[in-house]
């Protein structure tokens, strides 16, 4: 007899497409409903898109050729009052043989690849997320270092700190540090957004490293200690790289909430990728699939960097 | 090289005070090995953690080769550094591999070049006999391995002395002979030694004195010939006869 009973796993795989499709088709059923249409097809040009530019005549003349060179187009420009013709080179040639130009008339475009503004915003929103979190990790470590310490000042400060940030909604904090911090200081909005989610992950960074300082067992201290090592190297040599090899799962996880709190930063109008996605919106009337994109995008950026600390955590685990 | 005068050490918890240490003052000499044996909660790890200064004691003195550890200007991280301490739980640095275990604090604190360092280690590793596994991490070795190199790492700052808190307590029987070699080479050689433990073989075949203590008090300090066969204290003779 085996000691554990395996359960039949086909069926409750079947289960599981079921409900997933079930829940795919009262999707679609929705919005048939509603009689959305669906336009994927102008999801793409928000990510990259082929921009025109004008090519403009440098002298007023007449149109006097008009090869075809590979892909490009020379247009021969004769100036008015005589002299050296001129010529442009358009990918698309917006004029004929014999049409007059005045300086600066248009014509003929080029095409050049542009960034779109999902992609933009979503480098916004990487961006953001990576430098707030820098600066909200060293934040937490000195914090963190503070609120163990026996200082009483140092002490206080740090739980007054924690406390406030973590007791608070991180909407109003944002609000708060542009609208009041921001004009005191006379920030900048993009200053102000990563200034306030570097606090706000700060705290959090606080309390987990606190935690897994405390954590190292107190043998570890005392056996430093015993060799003649100060406070600080301990710190430094033992215990602060085995906390951080435990709390990584923790921070990880603040970290991947991070990307997805910075969206909250659009109130305060950087263009992140929520805020792009709202703008594309106004424009370009598919909604749905906008936000669609916009969610599968964080997901994109979360499930990539859980995947890397995934990573990195089992390279820690070498010593174990 | 030791001097402990009119040592106390309190713990207060739950409204009550223990005196973990009671008053305690003795002597150990240059190359002196001591074994301190005692009951169960009697003050023996706290007398040896005073002695580095790793428990802050609530008064008396302790003298380390003259200097004073209560001393207004001593440091002492630096008095640290010349006494070794190797505990029951081994206390290995479990995120660095054992030649790094023995050669950090030579290099943090004795700022030891790596290739002295790494020297010294190896010398060491090799004197305890387990130079082979320089690049395993803790982990990977035996209770027995692990307090050997817990040992090398005490011994490659060149303390003047050494204290154990039962240094073979955690350890499976068949190993505790491999650490109580090494402890036995170490006396040999000089080491001035305070040994908290419960083997009394080892206390009768190394020891110059042996000392008793009950309730944070020493209540019997005598060679080991004598302390085993005659007993003063009523409650040393208990204790004997409960262990031998
Ligand atoms: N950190 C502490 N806080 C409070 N009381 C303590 C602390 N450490 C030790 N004690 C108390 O001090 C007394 C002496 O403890 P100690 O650990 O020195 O005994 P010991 O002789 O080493 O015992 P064992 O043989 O079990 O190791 C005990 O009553 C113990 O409960
Ligand atoms: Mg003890």
């Amino acid at each position: 007899m085996p000691l554990k009973r395996r359960t039949a796993q086909r069926p409750w795989q079947g289960l599981l497409a079921v409900i997933l499709l079930g829940l795919a088709a009262s999707l679609w059923y929705a919005t048939q409903r509603i009689h959305y249409e669906w336009r994927w097809e102008r999801v793409p040009q928000y990510f990259a898109y082929r921009a025109e530019v004008a090519q403009d005549a440098p002298v007023p003349g007449q149109v006097s050729a008009l090869t075809a060179e590979g892909r490009f187009n020379r247009i021969v420009i004769t100036p008015e009052g005589g002299g050296q013709p001129v010529a442009v080179m358009a990918e698309k040639a917006q004029v004929k043989v014999g049409d007059a130009v005045a300086e600066n008339d248009t014509v003929g475009v080029n095409f050049e690849w542009r960034v779109g503004p999902l992609a933009q915003g979503l480098w916004v929103t990487i961006w953001i997320s990576f430098v707030s979190g820098f600066i909200g990790l060293a934040i937490g470590l000195i914090t963190g270092l503070c609120r163990i310490s026996k200082n009483p000042t140092l002490r206080g400060l740090a739980i007054i700190y924690i406390e406030l940030i973590r007791g608070t909604p991180l909407l109003v904090q944002i609000f708060i540090f542009y609208f009041f911090i921001g004009t005191v200081l006379n920030l900048d909005r993009i200053v102000a957004g990563v200034g306030a989610l570097a606090l706000f992950v700060g705290a959090y960074t606080a309390e987990i490293i606190r935690a897994g300082i405390q954590s190292i067992a107190k043998g570890q201290t005392e056996a430093a200690r015993s060799l003649g090592m100060n406070a600080t190297q301990t710190m430094i040599h033992i215990v602060l790289p085995q906390a951080f090899k435990r709390v990584l799962p923790p921070l990880a996880g603040q970290f991947i909430s991070l990307i997805k709190d910075s969206s909250l930063v659009s109130v305060i109008a950087i263009t992140d990728l929520t805020k792009s996605g709202r703008e594309i919106i106004t424009s370009s009337f598919a909604t749905f699939e906008i936000w669609f994109t916009v969610a599968l995008l964080y997901l994109l950026v979360t499930a990539v960097l859980s995947q890397l600390l995934f990573w990195l955590e089992r390279r820690f685990a070498r010593s174990d | 090289m030791i001097e402990v005068r009119n040592l106390i050490k309190t713990f207060e918890g739950r409204g009550q005070v223990v005196r973990a240490v009671d008053d305690v003052s003795t002597q150990v000499a240059k190359g002196e090995v001591v074994v301190i044996i005692g009951p169960s909660g009697s003050g023996k790890s706290t007398f040896l953690r005073c002695l580095n200064g790793l428990e802050e004691f609530n008064d008396g003195q302790v003298i380390i080769d003259g200097i004073d550890l209560t001393g207004s200007k001593t440091n002492l991280n630096a008095v640290r550094r010349e006494v070794g301490m190797v505990f029951q739980h081994f206390n290995l640095f479990p995120h660095k591999t054992v030649l790094e275990n023995v050669t950090l604090a030579q290099r943090v604190v004795r700022k030891r070049g790596p290739t002295e360092a790494n020297e010294k280690a190896m010398n060491l590793l090799t004197k305890v006999g387990i130079a082979e596994k320089a690049n395993e991490y803790p982990s990977r070795l035996s209770g027995g391995q692990q307090q050997r190199v817990a040992i090398a790492r005490a011994l490659a700052m060149d303390p003047k002395v050494m204290l154990f808190d039962e240094p073979t307590s955690a350890l499976d029987p068949e190993m505790v002979g491999e650490v109580l070699d090494v402890m036995k080479q170490l006396a040999r050689e000089g080491m001035t030694m305070a040994v908290v433990t419960h083997e009394m073989g080892f206390a009768r075949e190394v020891a110059d004195r042996v000392m008793f203590m009950d309730a944070g008090r020493i209540l019997e300090d005598a060679p080991p010939a004598r302390f085993f066969t005659a007993p003063k204290e009523p409650r040393a003779q208990a204790f004997l006869k409960q262990v031998l």
